[in-house]
């Protein structure tokens, strides 16, 4: 599939609108796929852990006094108050491993998840729809980006979700490319044309700026 | 540190399932099945004995919580240090967001010193606060080659769209010998 994107450059001399606060949130969490949530539950579970092995530690050298130190790991007091009331431990002890495991399992299926690769729905009239998929829409970004002076090589996908669709645009960079030229036509020429033909009014984007390999040359002339 | 965050995240997440799926299969089999013999799936009878015969001042016990701490401020350093590392550029409009690494800078810095010919080698180091350059010039290169050095660093960040602009540090080693 061929998206047509050589119309609707007339957008790009609209005056700048201030831009949705939420738009601009989108389009820095464009730039690359979150490690936030994988990050605080790792930091929780270390903390978890370094609170515990600091805790034991100090009450194994006395520091929370000696007779409860010498006092053994699985203490005949806290053994009593669990017998004492055997349904109530038996349920909580369930309760507390299904959240665990319900927890754990969601946790896996987020961090190993391929990122979502939404696809733009146009509307094409009463009874028609016309779908945009991700790698249309990313192709014919990255290709008319690498007709752009300065600018070696280029690569588009549209991220997030299909409600909420942002660009994630890498470009690779000739050395002597004049960085402010390349974003400023990226932002005229190809970006107010991709809007225009997925007829999105608020397309975030994120841009990674890469600098191209030099050719190697040969030894030999 | 991001790569070892992407691998450990599923396996923390792994870990607790498994503890929660054992503890609910152990504790339903102890309560419908009070006749079974020891655990399930897990010997915790024998666990038990072992740890009702430990006192918290045990050496065991604290060689274990010493490594369970030390294991937990190795997961917080983790989670921490894999952060991005991106440079951000001032982008032409407010719903665009541009990036580079500092690799990159560090390129473009790199490429801009060695265009001297005063300046044999050079190795740069790049941040969002700090560019550091440690050029290698030949021993006959001229006393403020420093200076130049700087000015053209400077040069460079003033062409690049930073959005913060990180500060210069420049040294000069001379090399021995004949150009």
């Amino acid at each position: 599939m061929t998206v047509d994107m050589s119309k609707g450059g007339d957008r790009a001399a609209e005056p700048a609108a201030p831009v949705d606060p939420r738009v601009r949130r989108r389009s820095r969490s464009a730039v690359a796929r979150s490690a936030g949530g994988d990050r605080w539950l790792t930091v929780l579970i270390g903390l978890v852990l370094l609170l515990a092995g600091v805790g034991v530690a100090l009450l194994s050298y006395g520091v929370f006094g000696t007779g409860r130190a010498s006092r053994p790991l699985l203490d005949p007091i806290m053994l009593d108050i669990v017998a004492a009331e055997p349904l109530l431990w038996r349920s909580v002890a369930i309760v507390g491993g299904v959240l665990l495991a319900v927890f754990g399992l969601t946790w896996v299926a987020r961090s190993v998840r391929p990122e979502p690769r939404p696809d733009v729905v146009l509307n094409g009239g009463a009874d028609t729809t016309i779908r945009v998929s991700s790698a249309a829409a990313g192709e014919a970004v990255a290709s008319q980006a690498e007709t752009l002076p300065g600018v070696a090589r280029a690569r588009a996908r549209l991220v997030g979700s299909a409600a909420a669709p942002a660009l994630r645009v890498t470009l690779w960079l000739a050395d002597d490319a004049d960085v402010r030229a390349v974003l400023a036509q990226l932002h005229d020429e190809v970006l107010a044309t991709a809007r225009a033909a997925l007829d999105l009014r608020a397309l975030p984007v994120a841009v990674r700026l890469e600098l191209e390999r030099p050719q190697p040359t040969p030894r030999v002339a | 540190m991001r790569a070892v965050l992407r691998v450990l995240a599923p396996l923390l997440g792994i870990v607790l399932a498994t503890v929660g799926v054992l503890v609910v299969i152990e504790v339903v089999a102890a309560w419908v099945l009070p006749e079974q013999e020891g655990g399930l799936l897990v010997p915790w009878p024998e666990w038990g004995m072992v740890l009702a015969g430990l006192s918290w001042n045990d050496i065991l016990v604290r060689g274990t919580a010493i490594g369970v701490g030390v294991v937990g401020l190795l997961l917080v350093l983790v989670a921490l240090t894999a952060r991005r590392a991106d440079l951000r550029l001032v982008a032409p409009s407010d719903d665009m967001t541009v990036t580079t690494s500092p690799r990159v800078l560090a390129r473009l810095v790199g490429t801009r010193v060695r265009a001297s010919d005063d300046v044999l080698s050079a190795s740069v180091t790049a941040s969002e606060r700090r560019v550091a350059v440690t050029a290698q010039a030949w021993d006959d290169a001229p006393d403020e080659l420093r200076e130049t050095l700087v000015d053209r660093v400077q040069e460079l960040l003033t062409e690049l769209p930073l959005r913060r602009t990180p500060r210069v540090a420049v040294s000069v080693q001379e090399r021995e010998g004949v150009r």
